[in-house]
């Protein structure tokens, strides 16, 4: 694996007031693979996906993007880092006052200088491929959960981002469409090969078909960095996480 | 014994604190503010949007507020006016306070009052439902696409209402004279364009432009605060009420004391 690294996490630590809810994380995540994040619900995915995008500044440690250091780069140097991600967040996040077609549109009208009619093409095309082609003209506050996940979806991706970042991208969502959801990010994920994807889930049977390695964290510390058939080796928690979703422990938010 | 006698200081220091944060905030708030208005790079959609929301929102709290004002102005004056039959002041009277003090500030308080706490609501909401979050990962800086255009639209809007306002004050004040003291609204209209004050109308509309963006800087600075869900939304908004009462008052007397007219 030569791939170059776009995302590199060395002895990362985050707290909230006294508790640390990260401890020296030390990750890489290259072009070209899937890392799935695994591990308890609590013990700080969300949050490292943040430091990956910088929008939580680590309190140890630090993140580099493409080798340059997040907290070095200057409000400038951010923006241009960042037009190369796209994040799903585990609560949609959705603009509110904005329609879905708007909210999918958006990211390619402030940074894309498309024309409209490409625009409207690519954005019903991806709200088409998420299965909610009769959805344009809603405003988020009449979605169901399942929808806005979707919607967040489409946003995230409808720039065919570099860096692709997924918070439980199928939280939510009945089997059916979290097949859907993650045919979608593979899909994504092929047509962009040098694309470096951090998936967030607790859908370990799902994360099996894209992911090509994976982290699992414990108390805000890596316990587990590795594909699948390392995990020989890796301490019993990990095994049991793999083993059976139904003996893994699954968070609330 | 010692802690209660430091429990009262404690708190005051606290408050102090905070007082500091925050002004010190709104004015780095404000820096940034004025970095990305010159040269102007913000988004003209979201400010024609912001515009129209500001103004529907207010125009009607505006006009009634103001209309209350020329009327009070006129009964708290009938009584002298009456006694000393100087009905020929009785414009002038109502034009001098209404435009220079009391207009702007009672304008100034309704639209903090009903823009501001909606704006901190607002970007508070924005906050914790990581909207802002989201703009942010999108690279597009939240002070650009949403603060500034609030500044902006609010900017115009106090003007524009201050002139609406006032407008709508003489109104008031000329029906009330009609109806309750007999004084013909051409008597009033002809003492008030006598008395030249457009001196006292600029300053009012010069106070009115500085409440404009102190009420959008602070409620600004205090919805994108907030931490810690709706309740944190909640204690926001009310801070940034009282903040932008206390501001209004004070830059009502700062710029009185700089400026002033008709001594
Ligand atoms: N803004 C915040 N302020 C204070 N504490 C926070 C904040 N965000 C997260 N935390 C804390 O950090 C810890 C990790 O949270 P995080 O959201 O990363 O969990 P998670 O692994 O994503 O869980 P889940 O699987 O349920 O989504 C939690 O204990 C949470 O209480
Ligand atoms: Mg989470």
């Amino acid at each position: 694996m030569t791939a170059p690294v776009a995302i590199r996490c060395e002895d990362l630590g985050k707290r909230f007031d006294d508790a640390w809810v990260l401890r020296g994380v030390d990750l890489e995540v290259r072009r070209g693979e899937v890392l799935g994040v695994i591990g308890p619900g609590g013990h700080g995915k969300s949050v490292l996906l943040k430091c990956l995008a910088g929008l939580l500044t680590p309190d140890a440690g630090r993140v580099l993007v493409d080798g340059e250091d997040l907290a070095r780069l200057g409000p400038l140097g951010l923006a241009r880092v960042r037009e190369q991600y796209g994040y799903v967040f585990q609560n949609y996040a959705l603009f509110d006052f904005m329609s879905v077609r708007d909210n999918v549109a958006f990211p390619l009208r402030q940074q894309a200088h498309l024309p409209d009619a490409e625009i409207d093409a690519r954005v019903a095309a991806r709200l088409a491929e998420v299965g909610l082609a009769h959805a344009l003209d809603l405003l988020p506050r009449e979605l169901s959960g399942g929808m806005k996940k979707r919607v967040g979806l489409a946003r995230a991706t409808v720039g065919d981002p570099a860096i692709a970042l997924y918070d439980d991208p199928s939280a939510g969502l009945d089997p059916v469409t979290s097949s859907k959801i993650f045919q979608l990010i593979a899909r994504m994920h092929a047509r962009r090969p040098d694309a470096a994807t951090v998936v967030v889930s607790h859908d370990v049977d799902r994360m099996r078909a894209i992911c090509d390695r994976y982290v699992m964290l414990e108390r805000g510390r890596v316990v587990f960095v590795g594909a699948e058939s390392a995990l020989g080796d890796a301490p019993e928690v990990v095994a049991a996480f793999f083993g059976g979703a139904e003996r893994a422990p699954t968070g609330g938010g | 014994m010692r802690r209660l006698l430091m429990a009262p200081l404690s708190s005051v220091g606290r408050s102090a604190l905070g007082l500091a944060e925050t002004i010190g905030g709104a004015t780095l708030l404000f820096g940034r503010i004025l970095r990305a208005l010159i040269p102007p790079r913000f988004d003209r959609d979201e400010t024609w949007r912001q515009l129209y929301g500001v103004g529907v929102k207010s125009y009607a709290i505006v006009v009634v507020t103001a209309l209350f004002v020329g009327a009070i102005m006129v009964i708290q004056t009938a009584f002298y006016v009456r006694r000393t039959g100087a009905t020929s002041l009785l414009g002038y009277g109502v034009g001098f306070t209404v435009f220079a003090e009391i207009g702007p500030i009672l304008i100034g308080l309704m639209f903090s009052g009903r823009v501001g706490a909606n704006t901190t609501a607002e970007l508070g909401t924005m906050v914790v439902t990581e909207q802002v979050d989201a703009l942010r990962a999108l690279a597009i800086d939240p002070i650009r696409y949403l603060v500034v255009p609030r500044f902006v639209a609010m900017m115009i809007m106090m003007g524009l209402l201050m002139v609406l306002g006032d407008g709508f004050a003489i109104i008031g004040a000329t029906l009330t004279a009609d109806t309750l003291i007999g004084v013909d609204p051409s008597v009033l209209i002809s003492s008030l364009l006598e008395s030249h004050l457009l001196d006292e109308y600029l300053l009012g509309l010069g106070k009115a432009l500085c409440f404009g963006v102190s009420i959008s800087v602070l409620s600004c600075w205090f919805g994108l605060g907030v931490r810690g869900g709706a309740t944190g939304v909640g204690r926001a908004v009310n801070n940034s009420v009282v903040a932008n009462a206390a501001a209004i008052f004070f830059i009502d007397f700062v710029v009185g004391w700089l400026f002033p007219v008709g001594l």
